[in-house]
């Protein structure tokens, strides 16, 4: 039985074969994917090396500067860079409509600055081709020129009839078609393979990169059985080809924007403008750390004089501007990261909400499973911007307790009498080795599969769903 | 005539074609009624914001006894209301910003802050009226148009109307033509309904209108143009699909491509890095070395350079200021270069009609690059004024007091 189910689908592939339709549609598509990756790759990496090397600048002038005041470190700031991971030669993500540097600096939270999109050229919606947007949206029309005739042609030719007579049946039929397109999956996915190769050698995770072709295998075999299924059913190439059509131009332009629309209407978020002033109503509460004398902070005093036992701010063993400036900081901090936690928070759950869409096309599946495996999605943005904010705080209180400890109370108020005051309140730059060395990495592979689970149960959903149509027709097919 | 009535007639039972109609209709309705949301989302979003700045000045009036932390502390909402037309092409909007809180500090550290939302969500893209027209509007019209003459013969009427027509080519030529018209229809229609709701003049509605049928026109040139190789209309409907990618993805895809690696910019986190370094740098080296440079700009405070502490407002703001002159040639070459690059990819669009249409639409609706550029200006010019005002105060050590503070700019708004 075997044997006739697998001649059936080395038939197909020979008729391809001879298909200038077939082939010049598989050519182009491989000239596609081939032009596009490799832009992509070299992009990618020149943004890996120029990333990386802004990062150790930006380490070493932050460690190289001269003695100072401690405070005026805080001030100077230090920046930190999102170093694209491995697999995003396949699947840029997020990478490009994000900033991807921040500046860090005391008592504020600053947004990622000078993402691509803002300074790219305008071309229209599609402008940005990568392999992966090339795998979601040409191989579904792909497999549709070459498979939407699969059964409906036999029938339109009408050797059905006598196929049916020679001891096949509609499953053995319908199985060998779905093995020769599914077999022409597996071709398609041959530079993704090369692809992700690349991306292991450069020390991505195997199971993250398996996780990334078993996806694309999935989403592909998800459109073979579906392609089928039509092929099947209809009694003309032309309706076949019709409903295809209208298929994939729901699932590829109309439902992933629809998503987006529904998404941000169901869960508005607020402006960061308007979030920010929200915020700095709180914050005036909280007080302004620089003065250590406002009405803010006498409790803070009053504590610090019962708690060393002196009477005056001077007589204290530590300098209590620091003190100020330390618990300011950690207060201001609490507070900007709750309005940052609830804005991650939400788009988040915008996200998730928008992937749910998933169920009505396999596109939106495919495309969140894909950014999550490739660890460029909406997650490891957040994860950037929070391990971004953990260096912040850590420099600045670092910087904070050197004020603290090593700077005399005195010599500090008294610093902007004249230069040579000033010049007293200097420490030594050996101290801002508090700074540490910021090394920004993907999620491991463990947890960007664990996010890409939705996808996958989606994709499996519409795989199954689809192939148990396709089993139930071709056990009723007639001629 | 009466083979106009006759094509009418048989569109209205032809179901597949209605379907298709009716999808477009559908969705332009829904694209527009989303865009008119998202339009008087973004107004009431600013409204919101107008008067909480304004409520935040009230707070912030009185606190503070020095001009110098008078500047340091106010924010100043800058912003670039939606068009009347915006409703129809969201372009820019989306990922660069529109609106901007700025102080007179250094502002080269702030301009280039952004609002953004949902980053997945900037990623997939709106669904507005110009995606519609530019990309699905299209593949709608490869659909009515790809089988013509094979649905005709399947249906058994293509001998007839062959002896009937006068011409050869004409009866093709007038169903072509009705149906073409039919699909611009379907979009000019919720576009003209939605630019009634939204107030939009009527010049920039016809020239939508125009861009749109031409659009369209195009399409049925393609069309009508593989028809002539005689294909199936499976093969026939592959090709035109293949056009489509051609036209739509790949062609713009490359021309992004190719301005991108002809045009260079500066790298943006450089001119930061720079800025900051230079007003840091300030901190340590002698006053002198921050007057000159702002003496040289600023002529009229020449008297007035003298700073005797180690700390004092003027100075703060004058390396504010110098700051911001040496990353002028950076900050410059980034403009300009966006600039060309815009200029370059409108000239390159001509290969591609779904994104020479997109541009037209975005410039109707003032939602371009050219739109991001001309705020980003504004708010240079408005800070500028604010230096103005704050400067004088500085330098001559002038008292705080309200009736002062009555004079301060304000930012107005131009396109509403």
């Amino acid at each position: 039985m075997m044997n006739s189910v697998f001649s059936i689908a080395r038939e197909e592939w020979r008729l391809w074969l001879r298909s200038r339709l077939a082939l010049s549609a598989l050519l182009v598509f491989a000239l596609l994917l081939t032009a596009t990756s490799t832009l992509i790759a070299l992009r990618m990496s020149a943004e890996h090396q120029q990333r990386t090397e802004q990062q150790a600048l930006a380490e070493e002038t932050f460690l190289s500067q001269p003695d100072r005041h401690p405070h005026r470190m805080v001030h100077y700031g230090h920046y930190v860079f999102r170093v694209p991971p491995p697999l995003s030669v396949v699947d840029p993500g997020v990478d490009a409509v994000t900033g991807q540097s921040i500046f860090l600096e005391g008592h504020r939270q600053n947004t990622a600055m000078f993402a691509d999109a803002g300074a790219s050229a305008n071309i229209g919606s599609f402008e940005a081709l990568n392999a992966a947007l090339v795998y979601q949206l040409f191989v579904p029309l792909l497999l549709i020129a070459i498979g939407h005739g699969l059964i409906v042609r036999e029938r339109e030719e009408n050797t059905l009839a006598p196929l049916l007579a020679q001891n096949v049946t509609g499953v053995m039929l319908c199985l060998g078609k779905w093995i020769a397109l599914a077999g022409v999956t597996l071709v398609l996915l041959l530079p993704l393979f090369v692809m992700t190769a690349v991306a292991v050698a450069r020390g991505e995770s195997l199971l993250a990169s398996a996780g990334l072709i078993g996806i694309y295998a999935l989403y592909s075999l998800v459109w073979c059985s579906l392609i089928l299924l039509v092929s099947a059913l209809v009694r003309s190439r032309g309706l076949g080809l019709g409903i295809l059509a209208l298929f994939w131009l729901g699932a590829v332009l109309i439902v992933p924007r629809s998503a987006v629309e529904t998404a941000s209407s169901v869960m508005p978020a607020e402006g960061k403008l308007e979030a920010d002033l929200r915020m700095q109503a709180d914050l005036r509460e909280v007080g302004d750390g620089h003065y250590a004398g406002a009405p803010e902070f006498m409790q803070l005093q009053a504590n610090l004089l019962a708690q060393y036992d002196v009477e005056r701010v001077e007589d204290l063993p530590v300098n209590f501007r620091g003190v100020v400036a330390e618990v300011n900081e950690a207060d201001l901090t609490e507070v900007m990261n709750r309005y940052a936690e609830e804005r991650m928070a939400l788009e988040a759950r915008q996200a998730r909400f928008a992937e749910s869409f998933g169920w009505l096309s396999p596109v939106v599946a495919v495309s969140a499973g894909s950014r999550a495996l490739s660890g460029t999605d909406l997650a490891t943005h957040h994860r950037f911007l929070r391990e971004a904010e953990a260096v912040r705080f850590d420099f600045v209180q670092g910087l904070n307790r050197v004020h603290v400890e090593q700077l005399d109370y005195i010599i500090d108020i008294n610093r902007s009498n004249d230069t040579a005051s000033e010049r007293r309140t200097r420490m030594s730059a050996e101290n801002w080795n508090v700074l540490d060395e910021f090394n920004f990495q993907a999620a491991p592979a463990t947890e960007r599969l664990t996010r890409a689970t939705p996808a996958l149960t989606m994709l499996s959903a519409w795989f199954l769903l689809l192939t148990a149509g396709g089993i139930f027709v071709s056990r009723r097919i007639r001629p | 005539m009466t083979g106009l009535l006759r094509e009418i007639r048989f569109l209205s039972r032809d179901s597949a074609a209605l379907l298709w109609l009716g999808i477009a209709v559908f969705i332009a309705v829904v694209s527009v009624f989303l865009g008119l949301r998202e339009v008087s989302s973004q107004r009431t979003e600013l409204n919101n914001l107008i008067a909480a700045d304004y409520r935040e000045r009230e707070v912030e009036m009185g606190r503070y006894q020095d001009w110098g932390e008078v500047a340091y502390y106010t924010f100043h909402l800058t912003y670039a209301p939606p068009s009347d037309f915006a409703f129809a092409a969201q372009g820019q909007r989306d990922t660069s910003p529109w609106k901007h809180n700025i102080r007179a500090l250094a502002l080269e550290g702030q301009i280039y802050e952004t609002d953004a939302e949902n980053p997945d969500f900037a990623l997939i893209g709106r669904l507005d009226f110009a995606f519609v027209a530019n990309l699905l509007a299209p593949l709608l019209l490869i659909l009515l148009l790809h089988d013509l003459r094979s649905a005709e013969s399947a249906a058994g009427r293509y001998e007839l109307l062959c002896a009937t027509a006068a011409r050869q080519g004409s009866p093709w030529l007038a169903r072509a033509a009705l149906r073409s018209s039919a699909l611009a229809l379907c979009l000019i229609g919720p576009l003209w309904a939605g630019g009634l709701l939204a107030g939009t003049d009527a010049a920039s509605l016809a020239l939508a209108s125009l861009v749109v049928v031409s659009h369209i026109g195009f399409w049925w040139a393609v069309c009508a143009l593989m028809e002539r190789f005689g294909w199936s209309s499976p093969v026939n409907l592959t090709a035109l699909v293949g056009a489509w990618l051609a036209f739509a993805v790949i062609v713009p895809a490359a021309i992004k491509v190719s301005v991108e690696s002809i045009v260079p910019l500066p790298d943006g986190g450089e001119i930061l890095f720079t800025q900051r370094e230079a007003v840091n740098d300030a901190w340590d080296l002698p006053k002198d070395a921050t007057m000159e440079p702002f003496i040289a700009r600023h002529p009229e405070w020449a008297d007035y350079t003298e700073v005797g502490q180690p700390f004092e407002w003027k100075w703060y703001y004058a390396f504010q200021q110098v700051g911001d002159q040496t990353v002028e040639p950076l900050s410059l070459a980034f403009r300009e270069g966006r600039i060309r690059r815009d200029r370059f990819a409108g000239s390159l669009a001509w290969l591609s009609p779904p994104a020479l249409a997109e541009r037209a639409l975005q410039a109707l609706a003032g939602t371009d690059v050219a739109a991001t550029l001309a705020y980003e200006q504004q708010v240079r010019e408005f800070h500028t004024a604010l230096r103005k005002y704050y400067y004088p105060r500085l330098f001559r050590d002038e008292p705080v007091s309200n009736a002062s503070l009555e004079q301060r700019p304000q930012f107005r708004g131009t396109s509403e």
